[in-house]
């Protein structure tokens, strides 16, 4: 192993373990947990009140005994061909207590969009909404229920369906994919990778910076620095990862298996069209988690060298948002990649460096190309040594050196200050003769 | 084997429009132990710094061993005059860290640690965490870690600062018995009496530039002996003024004036033929601290003059 290497390998062990042998790496860890109860508390409150609602809708007809069945058969036949959800229908037969349309609108228990009422020919509607979609829908079923009473019996039909033995693969699905891939990595890198934003920031306020400086090159410093945190990015992966995989094979194991089988030929039949991504399920997971690795490495090598630069915790935590936006940016690139393949907007998304990992692994899912995929590794690898570079080039030469700082407004306050000093000297000169 | 473990030749580094330090070359022979001594701010630890490369001077190089002091890196120690550890590291770790930085295995680092640990006295606080620790024992961490690799060259920027004065005493022992094994050990410190027991060759740096490069002797013979003198009983001070050399003053009961070697026989011939008597004679050499005030104080003089000149100049203009 070269020394460099070696370097390397002694700041990432150094930098893994201070940041996993602690307590507060088990609260890292278990921080999805968090965001999970927290989306299943939402999602059951906003469920119930969308159960509550629908349970209170309700459209009514009010017709005479002899419409009743064709009407609720119409109701049936209709309202899975209409797009948008109806409310429950309600048939009331005609009578003298009950003709009343408006007391029927307004009674209370429960919502009540639209009433019908009156002979199906010459219905009279009365809707909550002006022109709403309960009382058109109203009108549909009158309609329908007397071109059948014209129509008079419909001889049977006798359907044949045949299905092709393989659908293929569908397009959108994998486009799907390859959405869920930047998703994912973006996700990971977000979670993750922000963190290198002040990880000189222990060294630079401990004074340790300068015993690693005078001990090995900073490259060795940043690049280790960037393994340690991978390594705890791996580790939280591989943990869930885990967590899952136990998970689910709990979940198997106490489902019955004649529900299980019940549910895989279901599946089965729904899915027409297979769910594969172009370049198949084995090297599309690879690749992906090469590119998370790759995208984790280029924003951490950004995110390390702006946050070498700052001087205190103040301006670390300033730098956050334009960070967080930043990578955010990369994200609506990426998916916009993803959602037109083959596009010249994908080609940029695949070529900006920042941008590349997620807009290639998204690639992956539509293209079955497999070697365009070292090439953008290397490009993307050619991006995180150029990045290391310059971030330690700026280090050397504006924090470590203690002057020329790259910041223009330190610049611009120093030659204020020393045009001020001159200013000074000059007017005491003045004075003195 | 190279005579000099450092060259620096002409080394400068401007910080915007301030000249830190100018023109400033030490040369190192190897298994000495150096002192580079200055007043604060004179430009001592920048000059440290760019002869072993952390930041790269405008002008001038450095070579260690020969070499660029990058390819050297693994043997040297070097303990920043900022002090840093982890906090959360335990000694032994923090030790075994630095030296593995050096390229020392992490479990031979561990060793030795607390080999060290022990010889100075610390064995109680091998796996204690240094935020537990008082800044002084933190320091003698550092400095073990500085030194844990077995370095060719040791290089301590004010090293005994923060220190008591047991701690002083093992750091100065700690210092000779590295140079005993071979090692060349370079130091800068403001403080006079550690240079003076220590240094084997000393270079003084004050505004920004070397002032002076050499031995302590050759330092403390810039300035001339002092004499005190006390005649015996009641002699006439007209009389001893005119035996003294001019300049001679009288303090109490004795007169105190400076001397140069060639001219000490001379004079004490002329005390025994004056028949004045002697109940008092002391002739001492000047301190380094003496050596030192009287080199920082000369060139504070020339640039306060120098101010006064330019800013007339510049009034004028």
């Amino acid at each position: 192993m070269t020394p460099f290497l070696k370097n390397m390998l002694v700041i990432a062990r150094r930098d893994f373990l201070a940041i996993v042998a602690t307590p507060t790496f088990l609260l890292f860890l278990l921080a999805p947990l968090f965001m999970v109860g927290m989306g299943l508390a939402g999602g059951m409150g906003a469920s119930q009140l969308a159960d509550s609602a629908r349970g209170a809708g309700r459209i009514v007809a009010v017709v005479g005994a002899d419409d009743v069945e064709a009407l609720r058969a119409a109701d049936t036949r209709l309202r899975a061909s209409v797009a948008r959800r109806v409310p429950e229908l309600e048939v009331r037969i005609a009578g003298p207590a009950t003709t009343d349309p408006i007391a029927i609108a307004r009674e209370k228990g429960s919502d009540t969009y639209a009433v019908l009422s009156g002979p199906l020919a010459t219905p009279r509607i009365i809707e909550r909404e002006a022109d709403s979609n309960a009382g058109h829908y109203l009108a549909l079923l009158a309609d329908d229920v007397l071109r059948l009473k014209a129509a008079g019996p419909l001889p049977a039909v006798a359907p044949k369906f045949e299905a092709l033995s393989s659908g293929g693969t569908s397009i959108a699905l994998q486009q799907s994919l390859g959405f869920g891939a930047v998703f994912i990595i973006f996700l990971l890198t977000l979670l993750l990778a922000g963190q290198t934003v002040s990880s000189l920031a222990e060294e630079k306020g401990n004074k340790v910076i300068e015993i690693l400086a005078a001990a090995v090159p900073l490259e060795s410093v940043f690049l280790g620095k960037l393994l340690g945190f991978l390594g705890v990015a791996v580790l939280f992966i591989a943990f869930w990862l885990a967590m899952a995989l136990v998970g689910g094979l709990i979940a198997a194991l106490r489902i019955d298996p004649a529900a299980l089988a019940s549910v895989q030929s279901a599946s089965k039949a729904t899915a027409a069209l297979a769910a594969a991504p172009a370049t198949g399920w084995p090297f599309f997971l690879g690749i992906g988690f090469v590119y998370f690795i790759l995208s984790f490495l280029l924003l951490g090598a950004v995110f390390l060298g702006v946050g070498a630069q700052a001087a205190t915790v103040r301006e670390i935590q300033m730098l956050s948002l334009p960070i967080t936006i930043f990578q955010v940016g990369m994200f609506s690139l990426s998916t916009a990649a993803a959602s037109a393949p083959g596009s010249s907007l994908s080609t940029i998304a695949q070529i900006f460096p920042l941008s590349s990992p997620l807009a290639m692994a998204a690639r992956a899912a539509t293209d079955d190309s497999k070697a365009v995929h070292l090439l953008a590794l290397g490009w993307q690898a050619v991006w995180v040594a150029l990045v290391i570079f310059l971030s330690v080039r700026l280090f050397r030469a504006g924090v470590l050196s203690g002057g020329g700082s790259w910041k223009f407004w330190r610049r611009s306050g120093r030659a204020a200050a020393l045009a001020a000093t001159a200013a000074a000297a000059t007017e005491q000169a003045a004075d003195r003769h | 084997m190279n005579d000099f473990s450092v060259e620096a030749k002409g080394l400068t580094k401007y910080f915007g429009d301030f000249k830190a330090v100018d023109d400033v070359s030490l040369t190192v022979p190897t298994g000495s132990i150096y002192g580079v001594l200055g007043p604060n701010g004179a430009g001592k630890t920048t000059s440290l710094r760019m002869t072993l490369g952390i930041i790269d001077p405008d002008e001038g190089t450095s070579r260690v061993f020969g070499e660029r002091p990058q390819a050297v890196r693994h043997r040297i120690g070097y303990l920043p005059e900022e002090r840093g550890l982890y906090p959360g590291m335990k000694a032994r770790e923090a030790i075994a860290f630095m030296g593995a930085l050096r390229g020392l295995d992490w479990s031979e680092g561990r060793r030795r640690a607390a080999t060290f640990m022990t010889e100075l006295g610390l064995e109680r606080v091998i796996d204690e965490k240094i935020r537990k620790m008082s800044k002084g024992m933190a320091q003698m961490i550092q400095l073990i870690g500085s030194i844990v690799h077995g370095p060719d060259l040791i290089v301590l920027d004010e090293p005994f600062s923060g220190l008591d004065p047991v701690n002083q005493e093992r750091l100065e022992m700690l210092v000779r018995r590295e140079r005993d094994r071979g090692a060349t050990i370079l130091f800068s410190t403001h403080v006079m009496a550690h240079a003076e027991r220590l240094c084997d060759r000393l270079a003084i740096i004050a505004r920004s530039q070397r002032r002076f490069e050499g031995t302590v002797d050759d330092a403390r013979a810039l300035l001339p002996m002092q004499v005190r003198y006390t005649p015996r009983g009641d002699a006439d001070a007209a009389a001893i003024a005119a035996l003294l050399p001019a300049g001679a003053e009288p303090r109490g009961d004795s007169w105190f004036f400076p001397i140069e070697d060639v001219d000490v026989e001379p004079l004490l011939a002329r005390i025994t033929g004056s028949g004045l008597g002697v109940a008092g004679l002391s002739i001492t050499r000047p301190a380094l601290h003496d050596a030192f005030v009287h080199i920082v104080r000369q060139v504070d003089a020339s640039f306060d003059a120098d101010a006064s000149t330019d800013a007339v100049e510049e009034a004028l203009a």
